[in-house]
């Protein structure tokens, strides 16, 4: 019925298909909205934050949706400036994969402050000395440069691409994409690094604070190496994870396998920087004010295994997998890596945001431990939802992998 | 222009406070004194103290010890008003605010909240290592009749900002213009003080121009015993506190986890 | 011009790109971020003129001066007044939160009637002149059936105007039945009366003292009058080391007085006397005592010869014999060690002053107890010297005229009390306010009806349960409460009075205060409701009972009686709000009105009255364990009440900026906390924030649990002034009253509820 939009030459599953998957994606992202509308309409009270945990769930799931949609400004980088033409197979992937992430960002911090309305004020009266006005600033900018980066894929839909306007615009967007992905690239890298800063900056919380170098705390280069090292490895998770639902190759091998052997250097690269952090930290930054390491874990859960899975299990890992050919090269162990890349990524968001507020300060803090409840959980996970709808959209009526006619002619 | 004569006169003050450990029986009333200063909400049920808005909370610790050797000490915690200096030279929350809405008034030392600035990010109260930060998670609300006790001097707050310890600022605007309609350049020792310092029994609380020689708490806090919560930290508060109790000044210290230094919640 | 496709879509893109960069979109975002900050439901207080006035609070027998703010004809604070003897600008935390009283949904709003069962709190509004006449007409049927003596009231004090109204209304109604809440002041008049036969409230000069010698009273949990004991702990604390004055605590929790004290000794619970007695050995037998005093101005130190030439054992054989040391440490626990010491530097101080009354003093204690305190002041020589005690009179006011009693009224007041008091077995006791219940539901007592005035007996009396058995048999209860109490909750009528912020009356001087001062209850804002003063009201009842009773009542209004009553005083109480009397207590050579002259270790008060003393030992202060009630195999653990600052446990519920500061270990949600060892808790397998069920041989109640290196093994600490059936659900439902669980364990000699705790199990509950 639909299959004058379908891209020429691939195979699509018949629509009423597409449209119950569809409506099942929906069932959950309605749950997500109905959080979202408690929490706009009854006030924040609706969650499991308080006092202690001003920072909680959702501005963990922030930190991680950007750092995880990192692989679209970096394999742009890659793409059109370091110009690793390959990659030109699974660009337009990563793009919709950081639009989704992006807009979750936005989406998530709306829900987050309460009163969205009022989110004007970080534009309008802008504070340059907060970490958290250049975090609001970049974003916004760069996802508009992601929607950009979109624009020419839905242009180039079949029917709409019959349209000369549109079929000239796209192809000067295409033309300007360097330019654009230049753009892209800087604000993703203050953006990355200054959601990095947010927790670094806090001295008065010796768990999150860090020195560093000028005004940028250590924190900012490392989340701006993190959120590269494991971007890349979402876009092939997600990228392997299209291919299972759509039942077919959609990117030829060694395009994944650049982006993976990438993410393994940058990831090797990170832990060493990492666990240099940690070591200055708690041995210097820490132990000056008078905060001995144990302090920081005395608390279950946000034990010294926390530690221990973040840099070594979520971490060694991974890199270990990632930089061995053929570790990398066997399917399974490669997904195993990206997820457990990914998952790191997440921990340790969650664990510079909320583990940063959950460690006691004063010597009379009493210890709280923190659960998010069904309304985080629900919109924290709607831009799964959201996003597998978009992904399935985009790969149903665009065409976003070029290698598919190739790799499966029909 | 009145907002211009309002201001000091040019004239700088560092407002800060001195508490006596001692004396401080930990009754509650400077915590009573500021809701009802401050229009301060209230729900049925405040016992989650997570959730629920004091500026002013008196903390009760504990030196850890078995009977009949426990002791306890109240520590009232208003905002502190951090200065901050050297490397971090900006108070801890001020800097990360991202919309301008407290600020560190440089004529008074004191840290203001624009509650009608504040968008709710709470990444001021992340900064603030002395939970004096509040949210306000639920609209405040007063039983019927009952808003007729608010106050005109400071305006309620709606959900989902944050509000803090003002050091009674109005206050000071009050004496202010007082002043000023007396033609007068200075502001009196006893002409400012918060409802706290006002409405404690025991005189705990010593409130006054730190800089200023003249005023009380310009000596008190230089006084043997006295100490500062989580001065490490580098937060330089203007808050001090003082107390013949060993263990009590271990309250001083930032947490070292379980194996403690003689100070735990009670 | 044709508008093609390509047209259109150029000059789509073109007006959003003008749009974009016009003002437009940025205004309207910026309106409607600004919009969010004004959300209709969020209140915007009115301005208006500012101005103060001074007036006195009446929330707890403290009395402290206050200055409201007002704005406009809002009272928007309430604050500690300057200068004010008492407080002299502070002000504790029920105090400042009386503005919530005032505008809290828990007034009561205007005349109500009770139309349901009774305790289901329905009422309907009366208009005030059916709710006078139905009081007129059931006292005055109750009058005519020659049953006068049935009625009863019950008021918070008794000195000052407005408590003296009910008692002359008594008198000349003919009832002898005037009852004033328990406190710890009934059991210290008692033995004041006792050693130094004085009819006069207890004077602690705090300020002056360089030792205290503190015998469980909750000096800074709101004992005395609040703000001025804190004040006196400030002095204490005040001063380079070696001028601070030295605290020492005797209690088995570490309340914040005992947390406050240089030293505390967790002694166990009740065995008070025993070391006061041990002190008191520990002095005479170093002769540590002051010998002027013991031997010019005391009776009954040394052994004694009465008229007929019989020997009495006096104070000193008494304690040489019994409370050594190692006696007194086995009783209490504490080394005998450390009571030598205790003993000697309480001794050698300065000034050193036993204080007693346990808790906030809302209890009377046993007599003996207090005299033992008493005598160890008296040891020390520092009665009515700086830093002691004394005894202290009221401000003195113009006295009423006599009132004329007809004959109803003779035979009504020559009635035997319904409580007891003034019997043959309590003849020198003036009332037992924790006993009507008993005499009501065990000895045929009878109340027909009962009038409470700014008390709560409903609430405060102990074994709540015989309490609303009691109540149950009283078939009419009026209250004029002005808030919704428990008392009020559970009555027939409710004739409010006017909160105190809006009403005119005299404030007699604060509990423990060493100097009479009379302070002034100012309208400081119009009534809110339609409320009537309470004085006026009664003498409204009066004059439509008709002859004698509304003739005892001359005065057209409360105010004038008020005016009459203060005499010459009345321009300096209107216009300074006060009134001190110039009052230095008498030197020992007249200090004692007893039989003997002199301060009397040994109080022959008793055969005066006619009280037949056996015992040598009972003349003279001894310790004589008040047995706290059930049987220890069954009831292992002692509970004992807390009192807490934070905490109104009296007539006044607490107002929810109080409940608010409640710690987090106090009160959970609806549910309260007990405290209990570690130690115990593990005998018992209970854990931190745990369910349990709380049993006494009175009640049970469901409570959590608080593990707390502050209290004794084997006793329970309960937070004492929760648990309320009435006031809004800002309080009540909160809780367990604690008083519920507690009942009334007499004083052998003065019949007063010598109550200080109850055995009781706590088992553990899943949830």
């Amino acid at each position: 019925m639909d299959s004058a939009l379908i891209p020429e030459g691939v195979k699509r599953c018949p629509l009423k298909w597409f449209a119950v998957w569809i409506g099942i994606l929906n069932v959950p992202l309605m749950v997500g909205v109905v959080g979202a509308l408690l929490c706009w309409g009854l006030a924040l009270n609706q969650t499991n934050m308080n006092n202690n945990y001003p920072f909680a769930l959702w501005i963990a799931a922030d930190l991680g949706v950007i750092a995880l949609g990192a692989g679209a400004f970096f394999t742009g980088f890659l793409r059109y400036i370091v110009k690793i033409d390959e990659l030109n197979n699974i660009v337009n992937f990563t793009v919709v994969i950081g639009v989704i992430c992006y807009a979750a960002a936005l989406g998530i911090l709306a829900i987050d402050i309460g009163q969205p309305l009022r989110g004007w004020f970080i534009f309008w009266h802008a504070n340059v000395h907060s970490m958290l006005t250049e975090v609001a600033f970049c974003i916004s900018c760069y996802f508009m440069v992601l929607c950009i980066e979109y624009v020419p894929l839905i242009l180039e839909n079949r029917q709409i691409d019959k349209f000369r306007f549109p079929h000239a615009f796209s192809h000067r967007l295409h033309e300007m994409m360097p330019a654009i992905a230049a753009v892209g690239v800087f604000l993703s890298f203050f953006h990355q690094g200054s959601l990095g800063g947010v927790p670094g900056v806090l001295y008065g919380r010796p768990f999150a604070y860090r020195e560093g170098f000028l005004v940028w705390p250590w924190t900012f280069f490392l989340f701006i190496l993190s959120a590269i090292a494991c971007g890349p490895c979402f876009t092939i998770l997600i990228t392997k994870i299209t291919e299972k639902f759509a039942r077919k190759q959609l990117v030829k091998r060694n395009v994944i396998d650049i982006l993976a052997r990438i993410s393994g250097w940058l990831l090797a690269g990170y832990l060493v920087l990492k666990i240099l952090d940690t070591v200055y930290w708690v041995s210097s930054t820490a132990a000056n004010v008078g905060a001995p390491a144990g302090s920081f874990y005395a608390n279950e859960p946000f034990g010294v295994w926390v530690l221990i899975t973040e840099v070594g299990i979520l971490g060694v890992i991974p890199a270990i997998i990632l930089l061995t050919k053929r570790a990398r090269e066997n399917q399974p162990l490669l997904m195993l890596a990206c997820l457990l890349n990914c998952t790191g990524i997440f921990m340790n968001r969650w664990i510079m945001t909320v583990q940063s507020l959950a460690v006691p300060v004063m010597p009379f803090d009493k210890f709280f431990s923190y659960h998010p409840n069904w309304v985080e959980w629900a919109t924290t996970l709607m831009p799964l939802w959201a996003g597998a709808i978009v992904i399935s959209l985009s790969y149903r009526y665009l065409p976003i992998f070029p290698q598919e006619k190739e790799l499966n002619p029909l | 222009m009145k907002e211009e004569h309002q201001k000091g006169h040019g004239k700088t003050y560092k407002y800060g406070m001195v508490v006596d450990l001692d004396k401080c029986t930990g009754c509650g009333a400077c915590m009573v004194a500021c809701m009802a200063e401050n229009n301060i909400s209230f729900r049925k049920d405040d016992t989650n103290k997570l959730v629920s808005n004091f500026w002013m909370r008196v903390y009760k610790i504990s030196n850890g010890l078995p009977f009949p050797d426990a002791d306890i000490s109240y520590i009232p915690r208003p905002c502190m008003h951090c200065e901050g200096h050297g490397h971090h030279h900006a108070t801890p929350c001020v800097s990360v605010c991202p919309a301008c809405a407290t600020d560190y008034d440089h004529e008074t030392g004191i840290v203001s909240q624009v509650y009608t600035r504040c968008f709710g990010c709470r990444y001021c109260m992340a900064a603030c290592p002395y939970h004096a930060r509040v949210f306000n998670w639920w609209d405040p609300r007063w039983p019927e009749g009952m808003e007729k006790y608010l106050s005109p001097d400071v305006s309620p707050r709606m959900r989902g900002v944050v509000e803090k310890c003002s050091f009674c600022f109005h206050r000071l605007q009050r004496a202010r213009n007082k002043a000023y309609a007396e033609k007068r350049r200075e502001i009196g020792e006893d002409e400012y003080q918060t409802a706290c310092t006002e409405a404690c029994p025991g005189g705990a609380i010593t409130f006054g121009d730190l800089d200023n020689p003249e005023h009380k708490v310009c000596k008190l806090k230089d006084a043997p015993g006295t100490f500062r919560l989580l001065e490490k930290l580098g937060t330089n508060p203007k808050v001090y506190y003082t107390t013949t109790r060993d263990w009590v000044q271990k309250a001083a210290d930032v947490y070292v986890g379980n194996e403690g230094n003689g100070v735990t919640p009670a | 011009m044709k508008m093609d496709r390509r047209s259109f879509i150029i000059f789509s893109l073109g007006a959003g790109a003008g749009i974009t960069f016009s003002p437009l979109p940025w205004k309207l975002t910026d309106d409607m971020a600004i919009w969010t900050q004004n959300w209709p439901w969020t209140p915007v207080p009115p301005e208006g003129v500012v101005t103060h006035a001074d007036s006195v609070c009446n929330l707890c027998p403290g009395g402290c001066g206050i200055t409201v703010r007002k704005v406009g004809d809002r009272v928007t604070k309430i604050e500690g007044r300057e200068g004010y003897q008492v407080n002299n600008g502070g002000i504790c935390p029920l105090g400042a939160a009386g503005l919530q009283l005032l505008y809290g949904p828990w007034r009561v709003q205007s005349p109500l009637r009770r139309v349901g069962k009774r305790g289901s709190g329905q009422f309907e509004t009366i208009s005030w002149e059916d709710a006078i006449d139905e009081v007129v007409k059931k006292l005055g049927d109750l009058r005519v059936k020659g049953q006068a003596s049935t009625v009863a009231c019950i008021t918070g004090l008794d000195r000052g105007t407005v408590p003296q109204l009910f008692d002359r209304f008594l008198k000349a109604y003919g009832s002898p039945n005037f009852i004033r809440t328990a406190s710890a002041g009934d059991t210290y008049e008692f033995a004041l009366g006792l050693m130094q036969g004085a009819t006069a409230s207890v004077g602690y000069d705090l300020e002056r003292a360089s030792f205290i010698l503190s015998f469980g009273s909750g000096l800074i949990e709101g004992w005395g009058s609040p703000v001025r004991v804190i004040k006196a702990h400030s002095v204490w604390r005040s001063g380079n080391k070696k001028d601070r004055a030295t605290l020492v605590q005797i209690e088995p929790r570490l309340s914040n007085t005992a947390a406050k004290a240089d030293i505390w000794y967790a002694a166990n619970p009740g065995t008070e006397a025993a070391l006061a007695l041990g002190l008191a050995h520990v002095i005479v037998k170093g002769s540590l005592y002051n010998a002027d005093f013991v031997k010019n101005y005391a009776f009954g130190f040394e052994d004694w010869n009465d008229s007929k030439g019989q020997n009495h054992m006096g104070f000193k054989s008494l304690v040489l014999s019994k409370y050594s040391p190692e006696a007194v440490s086995k009783i209490t626990g504490l080394s005998a060690k450390d009571i030598v010491k205790l003993a000697q530097d309480f001794a050698k101080a300065d000034r050193p002053l036993a204080v007693w009354g346990r808790g906030k003093g809302t209890l009377p204690g046993s007599l003996y107890e207090c005299m033992a305190v008493h005598a160890l002041n008296a040891l020390v020589g520092n009665i009515n010297k700086p830093g002691g005690v004394s005894t202290r009179p009221e401000v003195a006011t113009q006295a009423w005229p006599e009132v004329k009693q007809d004959s109803t009224a003779e035979v009504g007041c020559s009635k035997p009390r319904v409580d007891g008091a003034g019997s043959n077995r309590y003849p020198l006791t003036k009332c037992l306010p924790e006993r009507w219940p008993k005499e009501i539901n065990e000895n045929g007592g009878t109340i027909q009806a009962l009038l409470v005035h700014e008390a709560d007996p409903f609430y405060t009396t102990l074994d709540s349960a015989a309490v609303a058995k009691a109540f149950d048999r009283i078939p009419f209860v009026v209250s004029f409460s002005s808030y919704m109490d428990d008392t009020a909750y559970n009555a027939d009528l409710i004739l409010p009075n006017h909160q105190y912020l809006e009403r005119l009356e005299d404030f007699p001087t604060p509990v423990g205060l060493q100097k009479p001062i009379l302070g002034l209850l100012q309208p400081v804002v119009s009534p809110q409701f339609d409320t009537r003063h309470v004085g006026d009201v009664l003498m409204t009842i009066a004059k439509g009972i008709g002859g004698t009773v509304a003739e005892a009542f001359p005065w057209d209004n409360y105010e004038t009686v008020l005016k009459e009553t203060m005499g010459d005083k009345w321009h300096t109480l209107e216009k300074a709000g006060y009134v001190e009397a110039d009052y230095k207590p008498p030197a020992w050579g007249k200090a004692f009105a007893t039989p003997s002259g002199k301060f009397e270790f040994c109080a022959t008060a008793f055969d005066k009255a006619g009280m037949r003393i056996s015992k040598d030992m009972d003349y003279l202060p001894h310790y004589q364990p008040i047995q706290p009630e059930g049987d220890e195999a069954t009831y292992p653990l002692i509970l004992m009440p807390v009192e807490l600052i934070r905490l109104a446990d009296g007539f006044i519920g607490n107002p929810p900026f109080c409940t608010k500061t409640l710690e987090a270990t106090e009160l959970k949600g609806n549910e309260l906390f007990v405290e209990v060892n570690p130690k115990t808790a593990a005998d018992y397998r209970l854990s931190e924030g745990q369910h349990a069920i709380i049993e006494t041989p009175k009640g049970e109640g469901k409570v959590l649990v608080h593990l707390s290196e502050g209290i004794m093994p084997g006793v329970i600490g309960m937070p004492k002034g929760l648990g309320h059936v009435g006031y809004d659900d800002y309080l009540a439902g909160k809780g367990v009253n604690v008083n519920s669980l507690m009942g009334v364990v007499e004083d052998p000699i003065s019949g007063l509820c010598a109550t200080w705790g109850i055995r009781a199990k706590l088992t553990s509950v899943l949830s």
